[in-house]
């Protein structure tokens, strides 16, 4: 059977060669030959991203499946039974008092820490930048980005130390003046605070060294010309420099959002344990503990599904109210 | 010509990348389906049958912080070893995922829950319920059979109970425990006050705690285990209960309360150091705090670490109430589902339940829960006079929320203690919250 190809075929390979039609009979080794070579040509991106597709897919996708799956239910992971709960594990959140002190040391924790960790590098990165070509501003960086590095639970020895409340360091110099001392990670009124400086000081560098990065980007020219113009330091930060780092910015504040409650996870874990008396849990410490520590894995995921949707739901809001004030070059 | 040369070459080129890509692609499905093959269970039983065993022992203790491997071996580590060394055929090896119980049941779910048990894993006694219910722990009856009977006689009747459920020995203990005060002799010499005096009831204790303050210009007692372990054993030696037989709160009963008010008195006279378990052992074995109520467990660790006149005291009483303490610590549970693990396991648990295991393992400072004749080591005197007492079992937290009923209650106990909330009143709440966390009756 003769069998014509059509001129101009989408991906004939001499489809290059003009625009010829190729009327003479092909044999059928030929035809099956363009057929599995059109076959190969439209699969082989896809097996080519087949590898990541399957890995996001078994590690990111399925998870979140399986934990909307999961919350309907009551199971251990072990237990060959699964109880179906239906929403009991969402309205059981609604009565629990000690997820309404995780939901409050959320909000604590969120602002007081992404004021602290967007804001407070972008401080001192301007004030280093003056430095830049200084050997003191190599030595300030290194000195703030430190803390970053060093292992979490390495740290929390130091700061346990610091904050112990008959042999601390801070106890004794604030007895020193004449203060009382204090038991600051078990008082309820101040051991959020404390896990809250231990995570500014941990991820403080991170940031900061975005933000001088950003800042060697910023053209020199528009600073020489506005120098000449006779703009104030505060005139160029607000009218070209932070404009001009607002990418950062706009970053720095939506990863800042994401993963304040993560980061602080494990300060709570090794310093506070959530205490005292939950005054330090957060939700992420909340939800730790109901799928790890008491085992319920369909509360866990639960809780789970409230912290996606409320991540979710703020990173719309920073994409919709802020993302426009962003100038991307 | 040079047109269609470079035209053939480009055709070629996708045809043999897709042609090594397709042959990376067929080894990696091929080494899948063998490594596959290989883990199908006829295989696996097959290469079982001619090879030793080798089983998972998972614990919690590992080389005490500060100290080298080599220097200083945990206890748990040498029980394994002098079994290994004996080549029975079984080979166990020891995983310390942390020191916490908790973490370590977790890891050990995980793993249960993956399809690879740990044979063997260390389970605090107030997770008995759990054990049985949720993580489908074997019997030592299952696993041991007609053995099981004879390795038991070895152990004090009156431990064999803690660890029993609907007639079913529930797993080995090994790690028992109550919970003592430890003190600082050399503040006590300074505030002239007799530690036998001071910790005969707990009126005389408060009475004289204000002496030993006056020394050290601190709080003077801190607390070292969580916080509703050691109010057990206060709750009972008051004549409360923490759970009662149906194991159903029982700590909002007046005998309770007035014990949990009697810790809320001492933290108002500025006694009681809130803490952290963490800060407050620091602060002891600094020598900041003189009086640390934590598990005699702590014994061989807290003896190597202070640098002072270092001593035990049983709890004080309640005037005219008998002292009724609460046991402690964990039993090795056996959650193999393979023949040959089980098999393994129960060869080492004979060997750990031999008097050359208890040799070995009650170098720890844990209590003798068996009948061989071991030393007492110094300062164990005080927690074998609660043991002759009769120490009642850890509460076995029930139904599948327990460890959130625990959790519940204590946070409130450590709210009371600290002032946060009144005895009656934290009492009441705790026992409010838990019942929905409660299994039906």
């Amino acid at each position: 059977m003769a069998v014509a190809i059509e001129e101009g075929t989408a991906g004939a390979p001499d489809a290059g060669h003009g625009t010829r039609a190729l009327a003479e009979p092909v044999d059928r080794r030929r035809v099956f030959a363009w057929n599995r070579y059109r076959f190969w040509e439209k699969a082989t991106p896809f097996l080519f991203v087949a590898p990541v597709i399957a890995i996001v897919g078994v590690f990111t996708y399925w998870p979140l499946i399986y934990s909307i799956w999961l919350s309907f239910f009551d199971w251990n992971f072990v237990s060959p039974v699964k109880e179906f709960v239906g929403f009991a594990n969402f309205t059981r959140l609604v009565d629990d008092p000690r997820f309404h002190r995780a939901l409050w040391g959320t909000l604590v924790y969120i602002l007081a820490l992404v004021p602290a960790q967007v804001l407070l590098p972008l401080g001192l990165a301007l004030l280093l930048w003056p430095i830049r070509r200084s050997r003191a501003q190599a030595v300030y960086r290194v000195t703030l980005f430190s803390p970053t590095v060093i292992s979490f639970s390495v740290a929390a020895l130091l700061w346990l130390w610091i904050f112990n409340p008959l042999q601390g360091i801070l106890n004794k110099v604030i007895f020193e003046f004449g203060f009382a001392k204090v038991s600051w990670l078990s008082n309820p009124n101040t051991a959020i605070w404390c896990v809250i400086v231990v995570s500014i000081w941990k991820t403080i560098g991170f940031n900061l060294l975005l933000y001088l990065a950003a800042l060697e980007a910023v053209p020199n020219d528009y600073i020489e010309a506005a120098s000449l113009d006779g703009a104030s330091g505060w005139q160029m930060f607000r009218l070209i420099r932070f404009p001009l780092i607002t990418p950062t910015f706009f970053f720095v504040l939506v990863t800042t959002i994401i993963s304040v409650n993560d980061e602080v996870f494990g300060a709570i874990n090794v310093m506070t344990d959530g205490g005292p008396f939950d005054r330090s849990s957060n939700i992420v410490y909340y939800l730790y503990e109901q799928g790890f520590r008491i085992f319920q894995i369909g509360s866990a995921s639960a809780v789970s599904l409230l912290i996606f949707a409320g991540t979710a739901i703020l990173t719309w809001v920073q994409f919709r109210f802020v993302e426009r004030h962003v100038h991307y070059g | 010509m040079a047109n269609q040369d470079e035209n053939a070459r480009q055709r070629r080129q996708p045809q043999a990348s897709r042609r090594t890509f397709l042959r990376g692609a067929t080894a990696a499905a091929g080494s899948a389906a063998i490594t596959g093959i290989a883990g199908l269970p006829f295989v696996r039983s097959a290469r079982a049958a001619d090879a030793p065993v080798e089983i998972v022992f998972m614990h919690v203790w590992g080389t005490p912080p500060g100290e080298k491997a080599a220097a200083i071996k945990h206890p748990a580590t040498q029980l394994i070893e002098a079994f290994n060394a004996k080549n029975t055929g079984v080979t166990v090896r020891g995983e310390t995922p942390s020191g916490d119980y908790f973490q370590t049941l977790t890891k050990a779910q995980a793993q249960i829950a993956a399809g690879k048990p740990p044979a063997l894993v260390t389970t605090p006694w107030s997770n008995i319920n759990y054990a049985v219910q949720g993580l489908q722990v074997l019997s030592l009856e299952k696993l041991g059979g007609s053995e099981a009977k004879g390795v038991l006689a070895n152990y004090k009747p009156e431990v064999l109970p803690l660890v029993t459920m609907n007639g079913q020995t529930i797993g080995l203990p090994l790690a028992f425990s109550c919970p003592v005060m430890y003190y600082n002799n050399e503040i006590m010499k300074q505030a002239g006050v007799d530690p036998a005096e001071m910790f005969k009831d707990w009126a005389s204790f408060k009475r004289l705690g204000a002496k030993v303050k006056a020394v050290t210009g601190n709080p003077i007692l801190g607390l070292g285990n969580n916080a509703d372990w050691e109010a057990q054993s206060i709750i009972q030696c008051n004549g409360g209960r923490v759970l009662d037989d149906n194991a159903r709160p029982a700590w909002d009963s007046p005998e309770a309360i007035a014990a949990m008010a009697m810790m809320a008195d001492l933290n108002k006279a500025g006694l009681y150091l809130q803490s952290t378990t963490k800060e407050s052992n620091a602060a002891f074995i600094g020598g900041s705090l003189a009086i640390w109520m934590a598990s005699i467990a702590s014994l061989g660790g807290l003896s190597k670490q202070v640098k002072f006149d270092l001593k035990t005291s049983p709890f004080p009483v309640f005037a005219g109430k008998p002292r009724k303490m609460s046991s402690g610590g964990s039993f090795i549970g056996c959650y193999a589902r393979d023949k040959d693990q089980q098999r393994g396991a129960w060869e080492f648990l004979k060997f750990v339940a031999s008097k050359e295991g208890m040799d070995i393992w009650l170098k720890t400072g844990y209590l003798n829960a068996t009948k061989y004749d071991e030393p007492v080591l110094p300062g164990q005197d005080s927690a074998y006079t609660q043991l002759a007492e009769g120490l009642t079992r850890e509460s076995p937290w029930p139904g599948s929320r327990a460890a959130e009923v625990q959790k519940v209650w204590g946070t409130y106990v450590e709210r009371i203690w600290a002032g946060d909330i009144s005895a009656e009143d934290g009492c009441k709440q705790a026992k409010q919250q838990v019942l929905p966390l409660l299994p039906k009756t």
